[in-house]
């Protein structure tokens, strides 16, 4: 039994010689014309062989709805071996125009067949199939039940591909991306140029975010040019990167096929709004509500590319206007409730999920979502000026003594650098497991990003959540709270790679040592030809090509930033931005505000790059020794010999000799690698050893300048600034040592030892309000003793002038406590009590 | 830890100290690394319990792998040789004193029996259930913190018995940090939440556990060992023990130091009294904290603390001690 039941039986009665009906002959001939994308000739084969259910389709899919129409009524009226196809047919044709109720009676009438049918042959049981697939928008239950009547088709014919590609198609509707991919692979294995099997495989793929989407819908191409739907589908490829010209080429090719296809229509209308054409988009509107009042999808199209841009206020608008036309339409109540969501409006986002969620419990996005949501709910959040934070409490309680003070100066220098600051409040929500940021970013687990800006919302992972040394939280937030900025002042339509080297050139100005720096990778990459132009350098972000183009693309772009504000000034990237913000296109954008097109941009940028790299790069040239084999003593020296003007050479020399504990030796080659490469400051490069060379030689200001060096390039270097703060104290100097133990804090806060010694050198030196602070971190991190804990906090509250806190906190000391002779004689200190 | 000093300022009898004999044995460690680190957390239980416990060094007896090169080792730790201990310790050990054991070393668990890994042949937990007979009136402490010695509570677990093992099972074998956080708790006042002045077996397990947690979280690396607490004799171990009931209020009220059997005026023993009255009164007090109004919390506290601090003065000044 398969869904609901009907205690009318209409359909069967006219059914009677379903069984055994196969594919073969002329049905074959239409489908292998049909799949290769000649549909002329395919209608043509349809109506020789009196094929009314592949003629109605095939009329359907190049827009030739009228036709369609009659022969499909025609051929209800007949006695026909095939009649449940034409109903299928017939409601498909009528759902696709809108005439839902109609539809949905026709789908309805497949439960009963199915149920009181003594057998079905299996291109029925696929045709029950589709039809209870539509019904599953009102009953997400019946997914299953469709599922079911294309497993039951397959196991009638293993050779029904239409029924294995409508499993894949359900899978993948059903946000189940490994069924979906295993079900396209097998099909691939029996016809490896199955066009519909690329397509399904290629859609699975930018469900999971792989990169092989458009290489398999390319595939999928070449064996049907005029598949409408992989036009579609590269067409949103191209819209989601920017690429609005190719898009609406390949959208002229699908509309040349199907000049009703409703999704090239739409995405063709949400190409022209991308583009800021508003004629384009509201006559392609027009032209899609004309045809189907009722078409939703045009909506969640609106909303999905809009979302891809980052125009998060848009795509909540649009997706309200999908659930509006539609309130089965629960793709658009799951945008809408996500995209409120990454505009901060908690309630209503989630309220909106969960209906969703109540519509289709298949969407894991929503799922995971909503989990999460329980998770944030249990998170305290605190307010500042312009933010409020959200973390977990033992999280919060630790970094909001660091964070409030860092996002707030973080906001007065990044508004008084653009002239102009987003709404406040910010939220920034902290997340202690990444897979909670991930899931809160882009729905599901596995993102590799550190942190996300949605405008009015930041989101990115705790320090808790990766090891230490992973990444500096500290630059992490001033990063993405510099997107904020950047999307507010272009309306959010800064390209991708230009607020992401601004954000890195960010970083840089706010702290020395923050933001990516030069690595002999990325020139390698340079001198390989694997960097991108400046003008497909979007491309880096939103489709990588290999995986270090991602971060290699951080880099150059932040490059591009440098160049930019050393020739024309930091004024020129306002300008840049604003220019984006009037929805300008880079090429314009660099034409109108810098008056160079980007042919020219990229030579000088090209030419800048040599020069100011011209050592790290002849450093890096191969000087025809490379190391070939295991590494051995005597060759790692000849190479160094050989080779002074080589940086690994050189280097690798002197991590030999500091592993023969030679570190006199090993000096010169360290020296000489630091001159041929000075941004490698990585803990096996030539800073560190430098510093551990002079230490075993008692050199300390000298391991303290190599220290401060390395830490002005490595913003993850957590243990050299531990032992730069050691050494400078050893020197004396403990000013520096507070700087070195501070710094390490953006590393990793959870440290007590770190807090002790901070908040000893600050009583040290007197410095109350620094002692406070690193006392109430002490407290916040659980210590072995908390009564010793809040004893300390309390004198530091009471040096401050606070006495009101140390009376609080000498109270927690002795709750914990009460047997606790200094906290007692303190507390009635503080009343005035002495001794 | 403070205990000793102040009986020392006094003048005073500490008799509990005498009552407290030390037990300490380090297992083969199978490579250097092992072996120096197993020698290391021995030596600390070792000054700790002389050093901060105040357990006089005739009662303190350490049986490592090597013998040779600190007196501190009294001989090699060999399973007849943890036996002659035992039964030395029950010569000595008078009813209804502290002896304290702790294990050191790899553990391992097969055939149905945990072990730990000694020179010559391994000594297993059921094999030292039979040696702790001879101890039958004595409040006895054992602390395995080995690896896969979670099987040892059961296997020893008995009236007068406090088990405290590294992990939960024999199932965790992996390297075990517990050893080292409980000799540290030994050694440094830290552990000594309630601030007064001795250490609970509690106390000590607590401080161990809560670091080993610490270790592991911040690595971010999956937790290989939940140390367990059996103070009521039932061999069923307790992860995380309250100080309120069960093996945690049993563990609360058995110490690991030398008790201070203070013996000073009357007037100072009322006072005394008075101040260890108002002690409860704050933990009691404590008690009902989330079913008061927060402020008349506060209120009611800070008014006994004052009283409390007052009185702890006053006693402080007969002792002549400084706080």
């Amino acid at each position: 039994m398969i869904g609901r039941t009907s205690a009318v039986v209409l359909l069967l009665l006219a059914v009677p010689a379903l069984v055994g009906a196969q594919q073969a002959g002329p049905q074959a001939e239409v489908t292998a014309l049909r799949e290769r994308g000649r549909y002329g000739d395919a209608i043509a084969a349809a109506r020789r062989a009196n094929l009314a259910p592949a003629l109605g389709e095939l009329l359907r899919l190049t827009g030739q709805w009228e036709e369609a129409e009659r022969v499909l009524r025609r051929a209800t009226g007949e006695r026909r071996p095939d009649s449940l196809l034409v109903v299928l047919e017939l409601a498909l044709l009528r759902h696709e125009r809108g005439e839902l109720a109609a539809a949905f009676r026709d789908f309805d009438r497949f439960i009963d067949a199915y149920n009181t049918a003594r057998s079905l042959s299996s291109d029925e049981l696929a045709a029950v199939g589709v039809a209870v697939q539509h019904l599953s928008v009102a009953d997400p239950e019946l997914a299953r039940d469709a599922l079911r009547a294309y497993d039951e088709a397959i196991a009638s014919d293993p050779g029904n591909t239409e029924a294995r590609l409508r499993v894949g198609a359900l899978f993948l509707e059903r946000y189940n991306g490994t069924e979906a991919r295993a079900t396209f692979e097998a099909l691939l294995v029996r016809d490896s140029t199955n066009p519909r099997a690329l397509l399904g495989l290629a859609k699975t793929a930018r469900f999971e975010g792989s990169r092989r989407a458009l290489e398999l819908v390319r595939r999928s191409l070449a064996g049907n040019p005029n598949s409408v739907d992989a036009r579609v589908f590269l067409a949103e490829l191209h819209a989601e990167v920017g690429d609005y010209a190719d898009a609406r080429q390949e959208l002229v090719r699908a509309l040349a096929v199907n000049p009703r296809a409703l999704p090239a229509l739409s995405a063709r209308a949400a190409v022209a709004w991308l583009a800021g054409d508003s004629t384009g988009y509201t006559a392609g509107r027009r032209e899609v509500l004309g045809l189907n009042p009722r078409y939703a999808p045009l909506y969640i199209t609106l909303a999905e590319l809009a979302a891809r841009h980052r125009l998060y206020e848009q795509a909540a608008r649009f997706a309200l206007e999908a659930v509006t036309l539609d309130s089965l339409a629960w793709r658009a109540h799951a945008l809408l409730g996500i995209n409120e969501l990454r505009l901060g409006r908690m309630e209503s986002g989630r309220a909106r999920l969960e209906r969703a969620f109540a519509g289709d419990p298949f969407d894991v996005w929503t799922k995971n979502t909503l989990d999460l949501l329980d998770v944030l709910e249990r998170y305290p959040s605190r307010r500042s000026a312009r933010f409020r934070f959200v973390a977990d409490a033992a999280d919060l309680d630790v970094l909001e003594p660091y964070l409030s003070p860092l996002a707030e100066e973080a906001w007065d220098r990044l508004a008084a650098r653009y002239g102009g600051a987003p709404p406040a409040p910010v939220r920034i929500e902290l997340f202690r497991r990444h897979a909670d940021f991930s899931v809160r970013t882009v729905g599901l687990v596995g993102l590799g990003a550190l942190g996300v800006s949605f405008g009015p919302v930041i989101a990115m992972d705790a320090p808790s959540a990766r090891p230490r040394g992973e990444f500096n939280w500290g630059s992490t937030l001033w990063h993405e709270l510099a997107h904020s900025f950047h999307l507010a002042l272009s309306g959010h339509r800064v390209p991708r790679w230009f607020t992401e080297g601004l954000a890195v050139y960010e970083e840089r100005q706010a702290r020395p040592g923050w933001g990516d720096d030069l690595t002999p990778g990325f020139l390698s990459a340079y001198r390989q030809g694997r960097l991108l132009r400046v003008s497909r350098l979007n491309d880096g972000f939103v489709r990588p090509a290999y995986p270090q183009q991602l971060g290699f693309s951080y880099y150059q772009a932040s490059l591009v930033c440098e160049l930019i504000a050393a020739e024309r000034g930091f004024d020129a990237l306002v300008a840049m931005l604003r220019a984006f913000g009037e929805g300008r296109e880079t090429p314009a954008v660099f034409r109108d505000v810098l008056g160079t097109d980007l042919d020219a941009f990229d030579r000088r940028f090209t030419a800048w790059l040599e020069e100011r790299f011209a050592t790290q790069l002849a450093a890096l040239a191969s000087h025809g020794d490379a190391q070939t084999g295991p590494p051995t003593r005597v060759g790692t020296a000849e190479r160094a010999r050989r080779n002074p003007g080589d940086f690994f050479a050189q280097l690798a020399m002197g991590q030999q000799l500091i592993r023969d504990d030679q570190p006199a030796a090993a000096v010169p080659y360290l020296e000489r690698a630091k001159a041929l490469f000075p941004e490698y400051a990585e803990d096996d490069g030539p800073y560190r050893l430098l510093a551990q060379a002079a230490r075993q030689r008692g050199d300390l200001p000298r391991a303290a300048a190599e220290l401060t060096a390395m830490m002005a390039i490595n913003e993850r270097a957590y243990d050299a600034r531990l032992e730069l703060a050691e050494v400078v104290l050893a020197l004396g100097d403990s000013a520096a040592a507070l700087r070195a133990l501070d710094d390490a804090l953006y590393i990793d806060p959870t440290e007590l030892g770190v807090h002790t010694r901070l908040a000893e050198l600050a009583e040290w030196r007197g410095d109350a309000r620094l002692a406070v602070r690193e006392r109430r971190a002490i407290v916040a991190l659980d210590p072995a003793d908390p009564a010793d804990a809040y004893y300390r906090l309390a004198r530091a509250e009471l040096r401050a002038g606070d006495r009101d806190a140390a009376r609080h906190a000498v109270l927690r000391a002795l709750e914990l406590a009460p047997g606790f002779d200094a906290a007692l004689e303190f507390l009635l200190e503080l009343r005035g009590e002495r001794d | 830890m403070r205990a000793a000093a102040i009986a020392l300022a006094l003048g005073v009898a500490v008799p509990a100290a005498a009552q407290t004999s030390v037990l300490v044995v380090s297992g083969l460690g199978g490579e250097p690394r092992y072996q120096a680190a197993f020698r290391a957390t021995g030596f600390a239980v070792v000054d700790a319990a002389v050093h901060r416990l105040g357990v006089p060094p005739a009662r303190v007896r350490y049986l490592a792998e090597e013998t040779a090169g600190d007196a501190r080792v009294a001989a090699r730790s060999t399973k007849e040789n943890v036996a002659a201990a035992l039964q030395t310790l029950a010569g000595a050990a008078k009813g209804e004193s502290l002896v304290l054991i702790v294990f050191i070393g790899h553990g391992s668990a097969r055939g149905g029996e945990a072990y730990i890994n000694l020179p010559g042949p391994d000594l297993s937990a059921r094999e030292f259930a039979g040696l702790l007979a001879r101890l039958p009136t004595q409040r006895v402490v054992v602390v395995n913190t080995t690896s896969a010695s979670g099987d040892w509570v059961l296997a020893l677990a008995g009236p007068g018995r406090i088990v405290v093992t590294a992990t939960r099972s024999g199932v965790e074998r992996e390297e075990t940090l517990f050893g080292q956080h409980f000799a540290t708790a030994l050694a440094t006042d830290e552990a000594d939440r309630d601030k007064d002045g001795r250490l609970s077996v509690l106390e000590a397990f607590e401080y161990a556990r809560r670091e080993v947690a610490r270790v592991y979280e911040r690595d971010q690396r999956l937790r290989t060992e939940h140390a367990l607490l059996d103070a009521d004799g039932d061999g069923i171990g307790t992860l995380e023990p309250d100080v309120a009931g069960g093996d945690g209020a049993l563990a609360a009220v058995t110490y690991l130091d030398a008790g201070v059997g203070l013996t000073v005026g009357d007037a100072a023993s009322d006072l005394a009294a008075v101040r260890d009255s108002l002690q409860r009164a704050v933990v009691a007090l404590r008690g009902q904290k989330d079913r008061l109004p927060a402020a008349d919390y506060e209120r009611r506290l800070e008014t006994l603390l004052l009283e409390l601090a007052r009185v702890s003065r006053e006693l402080r000044a007969r002792e002549g001690r400084q706080p």
